[in-house]
């Protein structure tokens, strides 16, 4: 019993000096997946990783990702929608607020990926201009030279969406919603968080800032950058630059840039069958600088991906497996460029192997076949994103093609009164795509080169801005008979996110919303 | 031979036997509630020590010594009973079913008080109002049966999560989770199935279940602090009891049923809706266009004319995909238990099975759990105790919980177009499915597989020790312990698991929560009047989570199901959590003959979640009663049996918010990664200040009871402010995030709660008895920052209006519905109109036009239950209602878009109510096939505004249950104690306008498993 009496005791004590030990514990938990904000940038390694998360932002769908691709030759006169899955039909529409403000999956919107992948660069260029400890003076350049190229693109891609291009600004009397806000400094503190209330720069301004990084971006990454398209090399920030200035109407310099580009090692021009091939390459050889989808489990999936939304196919090899929705094919005028109809090959009807397209001599014709009817209707589809690396819904982006270095040289020239070169410039390049040279003269000259940017550039996003920049309607009659946007229509223009012009009262939104 | 078996039932109080004059005086205990003998009551002579305990059959033998002619008589949940014996050496006594110790001790917060001290709101739910409900866990159960609770099953999925609010919506950002406490072990609900919901509360077979307290005002909460802004719920469970081992069996089968299959239109229906709809857009073709659109448009369609064309479409059969993907499931359980012991132990030891699946194949639920509570003894002043819930449950996980995946059958069994057949002729799936839905759900569903099982142990070990005779110490040491294993496969015969070959994803997650729990308890009485009784305490808690996932594609064939068969990674993912809570709390109760009662508590509580500058708060509550039934002029009065007055203000805390959101933090997400290299990216804002979000409560109540207790009851008046709320304050995008936590803003949770029973009629064998609640609770944003009127990323919050009900841990409150108001369609044309901000109609609204709309948190809800006995027959009827909710359905907002936007069936009554020709007048637009986006050029979608909004109110016969107990002396000759057999039926009936499934669920609604209906037949027997 005393025995007893003694444990019970013991017990007892443990339990009463358990709770005593107990409370000696502090309460800090450290988190395991994450660090402290202020020891993240304070390494070379930790500077890299971030650096990476910039590029990596690019990914997003509403970036690279499919937006700035699909969604912008949705919104402009490229394609019809198939209703298959129902996306992208408002934005072809143009309906009011169906624009780049447009919430995928995700469930973040362009502005939101780009001005975070902004303040990414400017907190690593802040860590980066006040010295990191253990970096080499190649590192520092290196890095220095990559964020301004990124800020500088991410800039851009934003001032190109959301405001007028200085070529074309829509002005009638003096009201001007401007540019873009443009914070240049990084934000970690509350403070920054809560009090800078950014308001629109100029446009002016925002195109001036644009072109100096990306001059500064070549000085830097002239002394030192990585090899590879997937990383911001000279090439690239002299082709961006070229595109840069050819939005600005700075033609002079455009060329230049253009001329400079075409001198660099970042990518190669191709021609006939080869260019075909190109797009059949894991990375764009054309490519100056392209978006990078490493690993299947970057994909951005069924849904939302670019292959998705221009095919329902899964790869080339069998028209049957059933791939993604093809949510937006080429309309009539697209067609007509390369002369595509739907050609029976096989002898089974029923077989979507049997079917392919009747082609012109445009080599750029090879990159459209017919679709399968496992999500509807058979259709003529692009198939520039197929599942190039291997697996599908992740192909990488091409983000600059050299060809387009020759298409901004003919065009800048032209503007500078060079005709001649102009047109030379234009008939070397369609000889590239398999076309007989064409003799014209005066404006002439001018449409055919933005035709042309049409072809080769159908299905990469780049005809909206090219009808913005030259001021010019939106006629997609050929969707219906009230499908017309004119270029004084607020619809030009996005909705700015509406909690950023809540929040922000330095911020206007622009007309019409 | 008895002798020896009533050794370990018999008080050792055998000291009578010193008295040499005694006689022997015999006898029998019976129960006067079921007539059965009573083992183990207490016989003791009046004013001695000398006294027995009654043997197995209620005999009892004692020497009583001479002059002593009185007897106590007593046992445990019994009236005691002094008899005079006289000269009598034989006595029979009856004992009578004590009701006021039965209902009176109520379980609060580190503590039991008889509830006529209680002095706070708190609602007790006893165990056996929710025996043998077919739910598996305990918080389901909860719906309807006490005032201020509101339960919501987020969906069908049975074992899945459910909405449990105390008193309202508390908090924006933070959770609105109650606490949950099992014999002192804190839990924490969240579910984190990846593939399914799981409910972590279902570990617990809810008939194991003695009793639920609700602690719902912040001041009998505060003594829990950081944890208790949102309401407590106390569960108690069963205990072995002081007598020879009881066993009891209980089984019950049956089948659950869909609730409703929706009318939808047949294939030839869809044809003519489609083609007309398209002659009304004046689209060319519109036979050809509708036949196209249903995969049905002959080559030759050309030659065949529009009346050929018609032919076919009218032609097209009907197939009934919900009933292929919805129908019978079944339905069990089973369980034994065996509780008993001596005086020094006792013991409680329970098994049981249970299984249901759902309406949907194969979505199911299946459990086995083992429970064991012991209590020992050991000596005058140390008794030790412990609790032990092992349970392993087992869920087959559906294609998705919800969402409009063609894959989801709650999705698609009612959207997909009727004309496609399930089977081809030779029986095997068809997979030519026409319509924007086109994969075949039924093969869908059938060949793909997911399972999530939970394994879990929660228990405790406590010891209480007497260091005083008025002065006790108990010391609690708590785990919960939780293992979830998660695998799914797409397999490579259906679309999605196709383009990869197959993708087998499967996912670990353990999580850990420790509780250890140290007071001490101090009373004393002085000069018999003044009561006083304190507290102090400390207590510490630690939970971590941790997880590992990967998936992998390229599977050699479908019967390589498991991941290591896949060819290629996709990814491998794993996360670690964790947070600390620790405070010291003190209570002291005072009162004054029982009449006036006075409690002050006081909480200092940290969480490791807060700013450093912030982690510790302070939670202080004071509550008066006043027993008015206890004055002189009351003392005697038959009417007013009892009547107490209570007051109380308090404040709890709320910490429900990310582990580490006060951080400013650079993570490593794989999307920051580039080109194969790993990426680090900001992932929050620091806010070293951010401190709890306070819960501030007054409360008023009445507790009555008329008529010798035939009507008893309470009304409870709150006025609830959440004060310095933790609200992710959004922060502009350009300067890098998205929000911050922060103490802005204050939410307002006011309301009434009426709670009452009655007997309505006893005699003859016959008793009806009546019980109902009634709740009514307005919420409302009372500030929010820097005087804005509204967020500036979701304007639905905003002052003046209610928050509405988040449906999962770790959601933000959607908001009130901010809409343009919907004016039904022109009736000259049939396009859809709405309300501009000067009250006019308009076609386009726009931003400004928007107002505010209600929200989907019912502000009426509660439950009545009446049950009839007669003899041994027994009928119970338990309706529960809400009212006031308004909600989207996206399912139903899919339904009632009629196929314009989408090539989706529809219900049959939005064709019915569409606009056809002028002059009708309706809320359903002019069909115009999927002409420009299925919508009127120049107009909104015809589901804009508050034309989706669907009133969620209903009232339901939540469970009717019919039951015969046999008479206890039949049972006898069978070695029985108890048999008792019953039918059961739950959702049988439910009065509601509601047009899409049900009503009751949370979430967005689309592609939710819906709630069911089911039968049982039960047995309960006791040897």
């Amino acid at each position: 019993m005393k025995m007893k009496n003694y444990i019970y005791k013991y017990a007892f004590t443990v339990l009463l000096g358990l709770g005593v030990a107990v409370s000696s514990c502090d309460l800090n938990v450290d988190p395991r997946q994450s660090i402290d904000a202020d020891l993240a940038l304070n390494t070379p390694d930790g500077v890299d990783a971030a650096v990476n998360s910039v590029y990596g932002r690019l990914r997003a769908t509403n970036n690279y990702g499919r937006n700035l691709l699909a969604l912008s030759d949705a919104l402009a006169d490229v394609g019809r929608t198939t209703s298959n899955s129902g996306r992208l039909i408002q934005e072809n529409n143009n309906q009011p607020n169906a624009h780049f403000n447009s919430i995928p999956a995700n469930n973040l919107s362009f502005w939101q990926t780009t001005y975070f992948a902004i303040n990414e660069a400017n907190l690593i260029l802040d860590a980066v201009a006040s010295g990191v400890e253990g970096a080499s003076a190649a590192q520092l350049a290196r890095w220095e030279g990559e964020l301004k190229f990124l800020r500088a693109l991410n800039y851009f891609d934003l001032a190109k969406v959301y405001t007028y291009i200085p070529t074309a600004i829509y002005q009638p009397g003096l009201v001007d919603e401007g540019g873009i806000p443009m914070p240049l400094e990084g934000s970690i503190t509350s403070d920054i968080a809560f009090t800078r209330n950014s308001p629109r720069a100029t446009i002016d301004e925002n195109y001036a800032q644009i072109v100096l990084d990306l001059n500064e971006a070549i000085t830097a990454l002239s002394t030192s950058s990585r090899a590879g398209s997937q990383f911001a090399s000279v090439g690239a920030a002299q082709g961006l630059l070229a595109r840069v200035e050819l939005y600005r109407g700075n033609w002079a310099a455009a060329r230049d840039a253009a001329t400079a580009a075409l001198a660099s090692g970042a990518g190669t021009v191709l021609g006939g069958m080869d260019y075909v091939e190109g797009w059949r390459a894991q990375n764009h050889p054309e490519a100056m600088f392209e978006v990078r989808f490493q690993i299947a489990g970057e994909s951005i999936g069924v849904n939302e991906s670019l292959q998705s939304s221009f095919t329902v196919l899964l790869n080339l090899d069998n028209k049957n497996a059933q791939g993604g929705w093809g949510d937006f094919v080429p309309n009539q005028r697209v067609l007509d460029f390369f002369g595509l109809a739907p050609l029976q090959v096989g002898d089974n009807p029923d077989d979507n192997n049997s079917w392919d397209v009747t082609r012109n001599e445009d080599v750029r014709a090879h990159l459209y076949t017919t679709g399968s009817t496992v999500r509807g209707s058979r259709n003529i589809e692009c198939v520039k994103f197929i599942a190039k690396a291997g697996f599908v819904y992740g192909d990488n982006v091409p983000v600059i093609r050299k060809s387009e270095m020759h298409l901004i040289r003919a065009e800048a020239n032209y503007q500078l009164g060079n005709t001649g070169d102009a047109l030379a410039e234009l008939n070397d390049f369609k000889a590239l795509r398999g076309l007989e040279p064409v003799t014209m003269s005066g404006e002439d000259i001018l449409e055919e080169i933005l035709i042309e940017r049409f072809k080769e550039f159908a299905f990469e996003g780049h005809r909206f801005f090219d009808l913005k920049r030259y001021g010019r309607d939106l006629d997609k009659r050929y969707l219906g008979p009230n499908n017309f946007v004119p270029f004084d229509d607020f619809r030009i223009l996005p909705l700015i996110p509406q909690r950023e012009v809540d929040g922000n009262t330095n911020l206007n939104q622009n007309r019409g919303y | 031979m008895r002798k020896i078996l009533l050794l370990g039932l018999a008080f050792l109080l055998a000291s009578a036997t010193a008295f040499a004059q005694s006689r022997v005086v015999t006898g029998t205990v019976t129960s006067g509630e079921d007539g059965l003998p009573i083992p183990g009551a207490s016989v003791v002579v009046k004013g001695t020590t000398v006294g027995t305990a009654t043997d197995l059959d209620g005999n009892f033998s004692l020497n009583v010594p001479q002059g002593n002619n009185t007897l106590v008589f007593s046992f445990v949940g019994t009236e005691m009973q002094e008899v005079n014996i006289g000269n009598r050496s034989q006595v029979n006594v009856v004992l009578q079913p004590d009701t006021r110790s039965l209902e009176e001790v109520i379980v609060t917060g580190y503590g039991t008080q008889p509830k006529r001290e209680v002095t706070g709101a708190v609602s007790s739910v006893k165990g056996e109002l929710i025996e043998n409900l077919p739910m598996q866990s305990f918080d389901r159960a909860l719906q309807g049966r006490a005032a201020g609770v509101q339960v919501r099953s987020a969906n069908g999925l049975p074992g899945g999560a459910v909405n449990i609010r105390i008193r309202g919506v508390g908090s924006i950002t933070a959770g609105n989770e109650p606490l949950f406490i099992v014999d002192g072990v804190q839990l924490n609900n969240a579910g984190n199935a990846s593939f399914t919901q799981d409910n972590p509360l279902a570990f617990l077979n809810p008939n194991d279940i003695e009793s639920m307290e609700i602690l719902k005002d912040a001041a009998s909460a505060a003594i829990y602090g950081s944890q208790a802004a949102n309401g407590v719920v106390i569960i108690t469970t069963k205990k072995g009891k002081q007598g020879k081992a009881r066993f009891e069996f209980n089984a019950f089968a049956g089948e659950t049923q869909p609730m409703k299959i929706l009318d939808v239109l047949g294939g030839d229906e869809w044809y003519t809706m489609r083609r007309d709809g398209l002659i009304n857009a004046g689209v060319g073709n519109p036979q050809a266009n509708a036949l196209n659109a249903m995969g049905r448009l002959p080559g030759n369609w050309q030659e065949l004319g529009a009346d050929g064309l018609d032919a076919i479409g009218l032609g097209l059969p009907t197939f009934d995909w919900q009933r292929q993907l919805m129908g019978r499931g079944r339905l069990q359980n089973y369980e034994l238990n065996v509780s008993g012991g001596d005086d020094k132990t006792t013991f409680f030891i329970s098994g049981s099975y249970n299984v249901q699946e759902s309406s949907f194949r194969p979505v199911d639920f299946e459990r086995g759990t083992f429970r064991t509570a012991l209590t020992h003894k050991a000596n005058d002043r140390l008794t030790l105790e412990t609790n032990i819930n092992l349970s392993t449950i087992t869920q087959n996980s559906p294609f998705a919980i919800d969402g409009a995946f063609l894959g989801n059958p709650a999705f698609s069994s009612s959207t997909v177009l009727p004309h496609n057949a399930i089977f081809n002729e030779d029986g095997s799936y068809n997979t030519n499915i026409a319509g924007v839905l086109n994969q075949n759900v039924a093969l869908v569903n059938d060949f793909n597989s997911g399972t999530t099982t939970t394994n879990s142990i929660v228990g405790n070990a406590i010891a209480n020790y007497k260091i005083l005779d008025n002065l006790t110490y108990r010391g609690l040491v708590g785990v919960d312990y939780r293992m979830l294993t998660e695998n799914r496969y797409r397999d490579p015969r259906t679309p999605d698991g196709a383009g990869v070959r197959g993708r087998a994803t499967a996912a670990n997650d353990w999580r850990t929560r420790f509780i250890t729990t140290h007071t001490l308890n101090w009373n004393k009485t002085f000069n018999n009047v003044h009561n006083l009784t304190a507290l102090v305490g400390f207590e510490f808690v630690s939970e971590t989570r941790e997880g590992l996932n990967a998936e992998a594609i390229g599977f050699p064939t479908f019967q390589f199901r498991y991941i290591d068969s896949g060819a290629t990674p996709e990814f491998v993912g794993g996360f670690w959590t964790g947070y600390r809570r620790q405070g010291v709390f003190a209570n002291a109760n005072y009162n004054y003959k029982e009449k006036y009662l006075f409690t002050a508590t006081a909480r200092y509580d940290g969480s490791s979640r807060f700013g450093a500058n912030t982690q510790y708060g302070i939670f202080p509550s004071v509550r008066a009663g006043w027993n008015i039934a206890m004055e002189d002029f009351l003392k005697d009065s038959e009417t007013i049996t009892d009547l107490k007055l209570r007051a109380s203000w308090g404040q709890s805390g709320n910490d429900q918010i990310g582990n580490f959101a006060a951080r400013g933090l650079y993570g490593a997400p794989t999307a920051g990664n580039y080109a194969g290299n790993a990426g680090i990216r900001p992932t929050s804002l620091a806010n070293l200040d951010l401190g709890w979000e306070t819960n501030e409560t007054v409360n008023l109540g009445l507790d009555f009871g008329f008529f010798s207790n035939r009507v008893t009851g309470s009304v409870d008046l709150f006025d609830q402010r959440t004060k310095n709320l933790l609200l992710n304050q959004p922060i502009l995008w350009t300067n890098g995030f998205s929000s911050i936590a922060n103490n802005v803003g204050e939410l307002m949770n006011r309301g009434v709660e009426f709670e009452v029973s009655t007997v309505n009629i006893d005699r003859s064998g016959f008793s009806w008895r009546t019980s109902f609640n009634f709740t009514y609770i307005r919420n409302e944003v009372i500030s929010l920052y820097d005087d804005l009127d509204f967020l500036p990323a979701n304007p639905g919050i905003a002052v003046g209006q209610p928050v509405g009900n988040p449906a999962f841990p770790g959601d933000q409150a959607p908001g009130s519905h901010f809409f343009a108001e919907y004016a039904g369609v022109n009736p000259a044309t049939g396009r859809p109109m709405w309300l501009d901000a000067a009250g006019n109609r308009t076609y386009q609204p726009i931003a400004a036009d928007r107002v505010y709309f209600g929200s989907n948190l019912a502000p009426i809800y509660g439950g009545l239950s009446n049950t009839f006995r007669y003899k041994g027959f027994e009928l119970t009827a338990f309706f529960t209602y809400e009212y006031g909710a308004v909600v989207t359905d996206g399912q139903y907002s899919f339904m009632r878009e009629a196929g314009t936007r989408l090539a989706l069936n529809t219900l049959r009554e939005v064709v019915d109510r569409q606009w056809t020709s002028p002059g009708d007048m309706t809320d359903i637009p002019r069909n115009v096939g999927n002409s420009n986006g299925g919508n009127e050029v120049r107009s909104q979608g015809r589901n804009f505004g508050t034309a989706g909004l669907l009133n969620a109110d209903f009232i339901r016969l939540a469970q009717l249950q019919f039951g015969y107990s046999f008479n206890p002396s039949t049972l006898r000759s069978l070695g029985l104690t108890r048999a008792r057999v019953y039918a059961q039926g739950m959702n049988l009936w439910t009065y509601s306008n509601y047009p899409g499934y049900d009503p009751e669920f949370v979430g967005a609604g689309t592609g939710q498993l819906p709630i069911v209906k089911s039968y049982q037949i039960g047995v309960q027997l006791g040897f």
